[in-house]
């Protein structure tokens, strides 16, 4: 017999933690219909009948966050053969508080309290048959970082499911908030029992999805019932139910935890809260932290010393060179086995440049990722997001925006991955339109070439400083503009639980880490990959078949498409095919400009023009300074690259939104170059 | 009085939230309820870290004026 087990529980209560024990590597994570909300599947390594769903982190099962929604719909509606709830040990009063909302709906339950360690080290104890016998569930305590009591957790997850027992109907209300249940209960009549006792209880609360429910008639009669139970609750029966599910934690807790000091005693979380979330110390400290993070992934001097690559770009490194000779191994087998030119073409240029394309931003993403899992999973980012709420609250946005906008500056893909932290939509979707505003690494070679051919002289730094902070200056408007005419509503508050800092745990981190990369590769990879090909197969065809690039159809459209570029000083078929080039990866302009303006087709050349150290004397004839910057302000603002766009697809879970994401980057760059054009001509 | 012009250190009682619907559900669901303590554990330019019911509570300065205490 197949058994389904939900894992429920406080966020920061270890609940993914007890996932990744209990299932091993057997997991699958995926995403709740329409939400970026991660639904985390997997079988029980140690009996594949058994299989584990981890359900969002919720405080409560009221509809206030997606999770919450989630959460309860899937206790509700799918029905699990037993929920085991995750329970933090150290903070056992708030996490009951779940707890009991869970027993409300009558599914089977287990109780885990974890970070017994923890609880013990303080000298404390908790009397786990006797909360057993009250709440009428099994309850065994764990700790899940050191994989202690998870064989026993199990058993008695399968031992409950097996007797589908059901907790006890434990007396949590008052006398007045009794009777009104009972009343809408009534009204309920063709609900099972147990859906009734729940339904009513959300009713009195007030909960609106439960009430959208139902016909106007019981609407109308549920409000009679509310309105007269208010008046013996201070006129909220919501907070009125509440604050009884407290008492009623706060009353069977007597007899059950056991402190060996009373209040508060200021701890190793204290201390180092004292430090790293204050006034005057948080910023600098976080600055130094950051700088440490993206040095590593990102740094061709680590730690500023010259020609030591960070582990990021050294594992790139090692990719590039390994898929190198995996290109050159396939052509001369190609070759030799007498393939055609078109075909070789297909597989070296197409094939192989697409999926080394995705390949090559893997090591990057990989080292990112394990940095990031690290400081989320020790409880700093926690802080991080507070420190840094009052100045992104001027835009409009939350603390949490912080992350995903500095990782732009290295590369959009993983920056916008992060910006899944964020739980309002409208921050989470205004940081993505501006992520990739901010200069990304692939856009520096465009920045030199120019610099190098039309800037020649002391003002080549100014010229590439300006561009990057041209790119922050407009994500800082546009957020601004965003926020009050494309959004509604105003900025959220800040309200967020900080844990208890903890070093993480390696195999936590690991999980952690491969699974964005997972995600990544699978679904911006199938994009980048489409679209290389495509790209391809524009840029060497036309009607009488293969060509050079001058003769293709990417030429025809450039040529086509030339005059929507003529306001912003470019009208040249090659100007506009570097534009689309330049979307498969920005780095491409000055490869396609090599070969469309000076013929140039070997990879050397490229590599000086590139890092500034050549100049591309052919593309003066083209370009003015006034109209190079407004190029490089162009192709800075304008839709990134592919695997950007893959990426922001997978995190707006809709191709709508990501479109009006598109459009409105295309719409700031047209703008912006165009502003650049006109004034520069009239100034210079 | 706010909670926002409580002092480091200090622990009060909480007796009103006098916020929005939404806000107010989530508050209660953190602990937040009536005649419950809340001690200020730190405080800087976003806001103050509270604790209440045992687990730190980080928020803005804002919010924390719309929660009355005493």
């Amino acid at each position: 017999m197949s058994i389904n087990i939900a894992l429920a529980g406080n966020p920061n209560s270890g609940k993914t933690t007890v996932f990744n024990e209990i299932t091993g590597s057997k997991q699958h994570v995926g995403n709740w219909p329409g939400v970026t909300v991660d639904k985390k599947e997997g079988t029980y390594k140690k009996d594949r009948d058994v299989k584990v769903l981890d359900l969002p982190g919720t405080y409560s099962l009221s509809p206030y966050s997606a999770e919450e929604i989630i959460a309860r719909d899937f206790i509700v509606n799918e029905k699990p053969d037993v929920v085991i709830n995750i329970v933090d040990g150290t903070s056992i009063e708030r996490n009951l508080y779940l707890t009991l909302q869970i027993i409300e709906t009558q599914i089977p339950l287990v109780i885990a309290i974890n970070m017994m360690d923890e609880v013990e080290a303080k000298g404390d104890t908790i009397d786990f048959n006797k909360l057993s016998e009250i709440l009428g569930v099994l309850v065994v305590p764990i700790v899940a970082r050191k994989a202690k009591g998870l064989n026993h957790l199990m058993e008695a997850a399968i031992e409950t499911a097996r007797n589908k027992k059901k907790p006890n109907n434990v007396q949590v209300f008052d006398k007045n908030i009794d009777s009104a249940l009972l009343k809408v209960e009534q009204l309920l009549e063709d609900k099972s029992p147990d859906e009734r006792r729940w339904k009513a209880i959300k009713l009195i609360e007030g909960d609106e999805v439960i009430t959208n429910g139902l016909s106007d008639d019981t609407i109308k009669q549920v409000n009679i019932i509310v309105k007269e139970a208010e008046k013996e609750a201070d006129g909220d029966t919501e907070a009125k139910i509440a604050d009884l599910r407290y008492k009623y934690i706060s009353k069977i807790l007597k007899g059950i935890v056991k402190k060996s000091e009373k209040g508060h005693v200021s701890n190793k979380s204290d201390k180092l809260d004292k430090i790293l979330t204050n006034r005057f110390l948080a910023l600098p400290i976080f600055a130094m932290i950051m700088y440490l993070l993206f040095a590593a992934t990102f740094s061709e001097n680590f730690l500023l010393i010259k020609g030591l690559p960070s582990p990021g770009i050294w594992l790139a490194g090692l990719v590039e060179e390994g898929w190198g000779a995996l290109t050159g191994g396939i052509e001369s087998i190609l070759s030799n086995a007498g393939a055609s030119d078109w075909i070789l073409s297909l597989v070296i240029d197409g094939v192989m440049e697409g999926i080394g394309a995705v390949a090559g931003f893997l090591p990057l993403v990989l080292v990112l990722f394990l940095l990031l899992s690290f400081l989320e999973d020790s409880g700093y980012m926690a802080r991080v997001a507070f420190v840094m709420d009052r100045l992104f609250r001027h835009l409009g946005l939350s603390g949490k925006s912080f992350i995903p906008l500095l990782m732009g500056f290295g590369c959009s893909v993983p920056a916008l991955m992060a910006s899944r932290t964020l739980e309002s939509d409208k921050d989470r979707k205004i940081t993505m339109m501006i992520t990739p505003f901010m200069s990304c690494g692939a856009k520096l070679p465009i920045y030199a070439m120019f610099a190098a051919t039309l800037f020649a002289g002391s003002n080549k730094t100014i010229i590439v400083f300006s561009i990057y902070m041209l790119g922050l200056v407009i994500a800082i408007i546009s957020a601004l503009l965003l926020n009050k005419f494309a959004f509604k509503g105003e900025t959220s508050n800040f309200i967020m639980e900080l844990p208890q800092y903890r070093i993480p745990t390696g195999k936590s981190i690991l999980i952690h880490g491969w699974d964005k990369v997972k995600g990544f590769a699978i679904k911006a990879g199938t994009i980048i990959f489409v679209s290389t090909v495509l790209i391809w197969l524009l840029s060497n065809f036309n009607f009488t078949g293969m060509v050079d690039m001058e003769d293709s159809f990417l030429a025809s459209i450039g040529n086509a498409i030339k005059f929507i570029f003529a306001p912003l000083g470019f009208a040249d078929w090659r100007a506009s095919v570097g534009v689309v080039t330049g979307w498969i990866a920005k780095e491409n302009i000055v490869a396609t400009f090599g070969q469309l303006f000076g013929g140039i087709g070997d990879e050397a050349t490229i590599e000086a023009i590139s890092s500034g150290a050549q100049a591309l004397p052919e593309i003066r004839d083209v370009f003015t300074q006034v109209s190079a910057y407004s190029y490089m302000a162009f192709n800075l603002l304008c839709m990134p690259c592919f695997a950007a766009v893959g990426a922001m697809k997978r995190e707006m879970v809709s191709w709508k939104w990501t479109l009006k994401a598109i459009s409105f980057q295309m719409v700031v760059a047209y703008i912006v170059a165009l502003i650049i054009n006109t004034l520069g001509n009239l100034i210079f | 009085m706010p909670l926002a012009l409580v002092r480091l250190g200090e622990t009060k009682l909480i007796t009103a939230c006098r916020v929005k619907d939404e806000m107010k559900k989530h508050l209660q669901d953190l602990g937040f309820v009536k005649g419950e303590k809340v001690e200020v554990l730190g405080e800087n330019q976003s806001g103050m870290i509270l604790l209440v019911k045992g687990v730190r509570i980080a928020l803005n300065k804002g919010l924390a004026s719309k929660i009355m205490v005493d």
